[in-house]
């Protein structure tokens, strides 16, 4: 296994160089190869020594309790010995209360419970699924595009469902363009092959060093890198990769991409930033595979999503330590007027 | 009173009872049947129309046992004569009207039952009365507002009619202008003489015109 990502690792470095032009392609193999390199060194770390751990399940169809492997099992492993339907519909997990990927090992004796889309109080289903959304875009405006058009992506704000749409902050580099209603629907294809692509979420915590190192070549996460691992407890960045795809985010995303049925690329909008210079914002909306709508209800639905979401523009996100107090004022005053 | 509507007339029940007769005298057999049953089973099953007619005489003992009491001689002798069981009776007084005191609704509730293929003329229906121990005829409807699309459809609806009431503002605003005036802006304006001009609101104009001499 190390043989294979080391070498993985050596050719990604031969293809990446200096003199040659930045493509996507590129950057995501290099960062795959660091991702998986990382992952396996992390699982190591459990393997050799397995020790076990009691989880506690409750809910349907009975409260079951399970005998697990420390930082191995995840919440999946335990639905897989409880029932299929668990397996299928789980968006994601409370474990001791906390929010927890579906994908995301266990660490210590807790109770579990499953959440999913069609829950009597799908609240955090709905929020997680709108997060998996903004990741999803991430995605595919990193993909879609041919290799001689670099995109870096800036960031996604955590903008709630009543909105009508997810949002993520991109740098195309395409000052003029004004995208058609052919060239939405094949960017939105992107976003709806991947129910078929069963995909899993993964999620992985990195030092600030190592997140870096993976994202040195987009200019907008390399500044937020040294900000976001600040908040965290032990000063590390958390991953998610979806594919081929890794992106950096907080919150729990949803289980696999089967799990998402409709994904639309409703419009694409030229913002301006102070802190970041002219961005795309491209607005998206999406269904799970699990609830049902009508195209008539859906067209409305990506009309509404096409109108500018003014919502948490990127300057609403500054920090406050980085800014001496005049400038701070400015900026409030500039994101006000925005 | 009764809290739902009864027809005018008694329906005529033709052949309640392969073998007996017809005629009201039958009717009222068969009626004073039913209704014991249901006042005993608290859930019965028939043709529509022989349903209705019960639930509008079990209705009516129920109210007039609810005003009147078991102290009043004709309620009792009117619902000894209907029960077939003294049981009946005893329930209605006894276990009913404490139930339906305070009832701002009807005391019984009808649903119609699916057809089974190929089926007769008439519905056949449930009658019930209100507040039974079996469990209810439909299954509880969970609260579906807090789905996804749910959600999105609402808020969409929520964002239509704003603008649809913007714009209706609009229009009624540009009405007003296009009339010239407000309703409501003039107002008579009185003098220390006694005299009175009107006068509009917002501008403090007058035109001149007197009240006295309108």
């Amino acid at each position: 296994m190390q043989n294979a990502s080391q070498s993985a690792l050596k050719s990604a470095k031969k293809f990446y160089s200096s003199s040659t032009k930045l493509t996507n392609t590129e950057v995501r193999k290099k960062r795959n190869a660091l991702f998986e390199e990382e992952k396996q060194r992390q699982r190591a770390a459990y393997v050799k020594r397995v020790e076990k751990i009691l989880v506690n399940y409750k809910g349907q169809p009975k409260d079951v309790k399970l005998l697990m492997n420390k930082g191995i099992s995840t919440p999946y492993n335990c639905a897989m010995h409880i029932n299929e339907f668990l397996m299928k519909r789980s968006i994601v997990a409370l474990v001791n209360g906390e929010l927890w990927d579906i994908h995301r090992p266990l660490e210590e004796p807790c109770d579990i419970e499953f959440r999913h889309m069609l829950d009597q109080d799908p609240k955090l289903p709905n929020q997680v699924f709108w997060r998996t959304g903004a990741f999803i875009l991430g995605h595919v405006m990193e993909t879609a595009f041919k290799d001689n058009v670099y995109v870096e992506l800036c960031s996604f704000p955590p903008i709630p469902v009543e909105k009508g749409c997810f949002v993520y902050d991109v740098d195309l580099k395409l000052p003029d363009w004004k995208p058609s209603q052919r060239e939405l629907t094949s960017l939105s294809m992107v976003g709806g092959e991947l129910w078929d692509k069963n995909w899993d979420f993964e999620r992985l915590e990195v030092d600030a060093s190592l997140a870096l190192k993976m994202f040195e070549d987009n200019r907008f996460k390399r500044e937020q890198i040294p900000d976001i691992a600040q908040k965290h407890k032990q000063k590390r960045v958390v991953l998610y990769r979806m594919g081929e795809h890794i992106d950096i985010t907080s919150g729990p995303l949803i289980a696999n991409t089967s799990q998402l049925y409709r994904f639309q690329v409703a419009q694409i909008h030229h913002i301006k930033s102070r802190r970041f210079g002219p961005l795309q914002r491209v607005q998206g909306i999406a269904m799970p595979s699990a609830l049902h709508m009508h195209w008539w209800s859906w067209d409305l639905l990506c009309k509404r999503a096409s109108k500018p979401m003014d919502y948490l523009l990127p300057d609403y996100f500054i920090s406050p330590s980085k800014e001496p107090t005049q400038q701070k004022e400015d900026n409030v005053r500039a994101a006000v007027e925005n | 009173m009764l809290k739902f509507s009864v027809k005018r007339r008694p329906r005529k029940l033709k052949g309640v009872w392969t073998g007996c007769g017809s005629g009201p005298s039958e009717r009222i057999k068969y009626l004073r049947h039913w209704v014991g049953k249901l006042i005993r089973d608290e859930r019965i099953e028939g043709r529509e129309d022989r349903m209705n007619e019960t639930r509008g005489y079990a209705e009516q003992l129920i109210s007039l046992a609810i005003q009147n009491g078991e102290n009043h001689r004709p309620t009792m002798e009117m619902a000894t004569k209907w029960f077939k069981e003294k049981e009946m009776t005893y329930k209605l007084f006894k276990v009913l009207v404490p139930r339906y005191e305070n009832y701002q609704t009807s005391f019984t509730r009808i649903q119609r039952l699916p057809i089974e293929y190929p089926g007769n003329p008439y519905y056949n229906v449930v009658l019930e009365l209100k507040g039974n121990p079996y469990p209810s005829i439909f299954p509880e409807q969970r609260d579906k507002a807090g789905l996804l699309n749910n959600i999105l459809i609402e808020a969409a609806k929520k964002d239509f009619y704003n603008e649809h009431r913007q714009s209706q503002v609009v229009r009624d605003s540009m009405e007003r202008d296009i009339v010239g005036l407000e309703r409501d802006t003039l107002q008579v304006r009185m003098d220390k003489s006694g005299s009175g001009k009107v006068e509009n609101v917002k501008t403090g104009s007058t035109d001149g015109t007197d009240v006295d001499k309108l």
